[in-house]
């Protein structure tokens, strides 16, 4: 079943130039992209190739200019839809530090669930439950400046998870984190989507966050140019190569191991296990 | 430079005080506020430092850390003592060099001037050291609750200070951030005069501000993410009560300024009892 539907979607942003002049510029062209329910949809992209602008329009956000988005069934150009859909579209952004709203872990969590009316007692169970979800829960009472990149990221995951949305959509999330950071905020993506069936729409530039998907969208200059499960996506090298991303070291590897006759598995961004694999091999 | 900076002085003890509900405490200080101003004795001031004694012993907050937070004002506790005892001319003259006369009144009323500004910081720390800033604006929000019903934006208002407060380390550290920046590309922060120094700190303001429209505009977006519509629908997390311990707490005081205004409006008919008045 689709959750959110893009029909020809287009997002384009005015610009002001120096001289007085306004024109526009490419956000997201005519994109057509269905997101099914329970999925691990990864979109990737090079700086500017809207993915983020499409992140937006997935909530609301954003509203297309062209074309037209519905979430469930309701469109997000009507205005009266958008508190159903933010219910049930989570987002988590770039910065963890620009989307803290309280200074108390556990009230920035509680934040979404007030916003939606749940009362006592439910709401301090599904603050635990989101805490407990991610990992934070001995954290519930501290305040959010003294903990890392990826710990706060992991806290504003679960100020959407406590919403109990359909979709969690993770806007980059993982840009502005250290490899530990990014390896925390994915795990529990992944966990989230294989314990609570929650589809999730993972936004990135890092190639190697692709792996752990069900299927990949490829975003350059706006539009989508390729879809296919992550063997599928890193067999087509130059087209990558062409969107400005790069195929992940290991696995470039393993490609051209495999191209020159060696039997090796071909899409393990794990550096150890490959060279296990080249091991047995010799 | 900015790293030691804590907001708020709140002091982290589980004590008597601490426990008090944020509103109860709240209300207090405002009758203490109110109650200093109708102290004019030094009698009065006695009763208030036994008051102001059990209050800081039952708070566990060593009395140095409430003390030290007079720091802040000494400048305007010199500045109106030396005011007060130049410019009072009542009483006895008891000293005049060339055109300074210094009177007993005078020394007196500068006395308990002092008195009265020391005691009203710190008072008012007393409630800063033993309440969060996220319980007093809670607090401050559920207190101005019925003004609500003739459209004052009450939940608005608590929203923007607890916003304020929770964004203040990371502009902090932001600032801090622009400052290393600016020094790397050889900025001096450190001589030259007055205008010098404050012309210096544009380099720093401006990508602060810039940033600051940067940072509102993705929380906005992150608050609206989350349902964000207003005050309309929303529910509570933090549950208030009140407890025993707030009306012990009330009575306590109640007795000391009970005291303090009866002194005060009676003031006419007992003013034969010189002692109480001075």
């Amino acid at each position: 079943m689709d959750i959110i539907k893009l029909v020809n979607a287009t997002y384009n942003y005015k610009v002001f130039n120096d001289d007085g002049t306004q024109s526009f510029a490419v956000g997201v062209d005519d994109v057509t992209l269905d997101v099914v329910q329970g999925e691990f949809l990864t979109l990737v992209g090079h700086n500017g190739s809207g993915k983020s602008t499409l992140a937006k329009l997935l909530n609301g956000l954003f509203v297309p200019q062209k074309g037209s988005v519905s979430v469930l069934g309701m469109d997000t150009a009507n205005e009266k839809n958008l508190f159903e859909i933010r219910k049930n579209v989570g987002m988590v952004f770039q910065n963890p530090d620009n989307q803290m709203v309280a200074s108390i872990i556990e009230e920035d969590v509680a934040f979404g669930v007030e916003n939606v009316g749940i009362p006592h007692p439910e709401l301090g169970e599904r603050v635990r439950w989101a805490l407990e979800s991610v990992g934070m829960e001995q954290f519930a009472k501290k305040t959010p400046h003294k903990l890392s990149g990826g710990q706060k990221q992991r806290i504003a995951i679960a100020g959407a998870l406590a919403i109990k949305p359909q979709v969690l959509v993770l806007d980059e999330s993982t840009a502005m984190l250290d490899p530990q950071g990014r390896k925390e905020v994915l795990s529990v993506a992944k966990k989230l989507n294989e314990d609570f069936g929650m589809t999730v729409v993972l936004i990135t530039h890092f190639m190697e966050e692709v792996l752990q998907s069900d299927r990949v969208v490829v975003m350059q200059r706006g539009k989508i140019i390729a879809t296919g499960t992550p063997s599928e996506i890193f067999s087509e090298r130059q087209l990558l190569e062409n969107a400005g991303l790069k195929v992940p070291r290991t696995i470039e590897l393993a490609q051209k191991l495999k191209e020159s006759g060696w039997q090796v598995e071909e899409n393990t961004a794990d550096a150890k296990a490959l060279g296990e694999m080249i091991c047995q091999l010799l | 430079m900015f790293r030691d900076v804590t907001f708020g002085q709140y002091y982290p003890v589980d004590s008597f005080v601490h426990r008090m509900d944020a509103r109860a405490k709240l209300i207090l200080a405002v009758l203490y506020l109110v109650g200093i101003f109708f102290i004019n004795s030094f009698v009065g001031f006695a009763w208030l430092t036994i008051f102001l004694l059990t209050a800081i012993f039952v708070s566990k907050v060593p009395l140095k850390s409430v003390i030290k937070s007079i720091k802040g004002i000494l400048v305007l506790l010199i500045f109106t003592a030396i005011l007060n005892v130049f410019f009072t001319q009542e009483g006895n003259l008891l000293l005049s060099w060339w055109i300074f006369k210094i009177y007993d009144e005078g020394l007196k009323f500068a006395a308990k001037m002092m008195l009265r500004l020391t005691y009203l910081v710190m008072g008012t720390s007393l409630l800063t050291l033993t309440t969060t800033a996220v319980d007093l604006t809670h607090a401050i929000e559920s207190l101005l609750k019925p003004l609500s019903y003739i459209k004052f934006p009450v939940h608005e208002l608590a929203l923007i200070m607890s916003l304020t407060l929770s964004f203040i380390p990371s502009l902090i550290e932001e600032t801090d951030r622009i400052i290393r920046a600016q020094k790397a590309r050889g900025a001096d922060f450190d001589t030259g005069g007055i205008g010098q120094r404050v012309k210096a700190f544009v380099p720093i303001l401006i990508p602060l501000l810039v940033s600051s429209f940067r940072r509102a505009e993705e929380l906005a977006f992150a608050m609206n993410s989350r349902c964000y519509e207003g005050s309309t629908k929303r529910t509570q997390f933090r549950v208030q009560k009140f407890s025993w311990r707030d009306v012990v707490g009330v009575l306590f005081q109640l007795v000391f300024f009970v005291a303090i205004f009866v002194v005060f409006a009676m003031q006419d008919s007992w003013a034969h009892v010189s002692w109480l008045y001075f």
